[in-house]
């Protein structure tokens, strides 16, 4: 049987890429978070608007909420 | 600790590496391209135990509401989709030259797809719940009955007649093969593993970051 090595190389190569990427995207998930600590404007908006509301029941719309004022 | 965990999973993925491409003999009938095997068994183990934590984890929330519990579930779920998608593709990389085709309806395979399914389900329940609490507790109960899966999947090549082979090692009498060809599995199991539970760590440890900064 032919060696196939593209396919060795196929398989092997596919899963160091995506693991790569994943852990690259974790990385800099992690720098974006300590940015944001740092900065006084705190956590975005998409963040913020999944915050559990008062009565238990989800927020509506929440992209259409603005920036909290100071 | 997390960035020990890393360094301890690269080295033992560079190991199981050269192990696979330098250690293990080249096999006499399908040739070179049972390589595949170093990378893909241990990648199907991975989301094995992945979904085994989440189910577990999920078991813990439902009974004690610890946050870490959901946070646990939710990073493993992500994490193990990954991993199953991997075991996937390279199963179907290994197929083509093999089988002669890239994928069959083959009860391992279908059950396998099935349970990629469910748990990609699971974290698209996750993002389409705003309030948390519901979000976490609906999850748990999808994380349970998705593991349900598990155990089909594993017997599958039992019960059914299918294309796919009997597992290589997760049998009764265990591995039959040569021991040239057990070490680098062996290795590349552990060093997926110690991958699983660094990148695991990372983004339950994340996760916890983001609601800490919410709160």
């Amino acid at each position: 049987m032919p060696d196939n090595w593209g396919f060795v190389l196929a398989a092997y190569g596919l899963t160091a890429v995506v693991l790569g990427l994943y852990w690259r995207h974790l990385v800099r998930k992690e720098k974006e978070l300590r940015t944001q600590k740092r900065t006084p404007s705190g956590t975005p908006v998409a963040e913020r608007s999944r915050e559990p509301s008062q009565s238990g029941h989800p927020r509506t719309e929440p992209a259409s909420r603005g920036p909290r004022q100071p | 600790m997390v960035r020990a965990l890393g360094w301890l999973s690269a080295i033992f993925l560079g190991v199981g590496l050269i192990m696979a491409f330098g250690v293990a003999p080249r096999e006499s009938t399908q040739g070179n391209v049972q390589r595949i095997m170093y990378v893909h068994p241990p990648l199907a183990w991975v989301a094995y135990v992945a979904f085994a934590v989440v189910a577990a984890a999920s078991i813990v929330y439902l009974v004690r509401r610890r946050p870490a519990a959901d946070r646990l579930a939710h990073a493993s779920a992500e994490v193990g989709v990954i991993f199953t998608g991997l075991a996937i593709a390279t199963g179907s990389i290994w197929g083509k030259p093999t089988w002669g085709t890239w994928w069959t309806w083959d009860a391992r395979l279908t059950s396998v797809a099935i349970l990629f399914v469910m748990y990609v389900g699971y974290l698209l329940l996750r993002d389409t719940i705003d309030d948390r609490e519901r979000a976490a507790r609906y999850c748990a109960v999808l994380g349970i009955v998705a593991a349900l899966d598990m155990p089909l999947v594993h017997f599958s090549v039992y019960w059914w007649r299918t294309l796919h082979q009997p597992p290589s090692l997760m049998k009764p009498g265990g591995f039959s093969g040569s021991p040239a060809i057990l070490w680098p599995l062996l290795v590349n199991l552990v060093a997926f593993t110690l991958l699983y539970a660094y990148l695991v760590a990372k983004r339950a440890r994340l996760l916890g970051a983001a609601r800490g900064a919410l709160a």
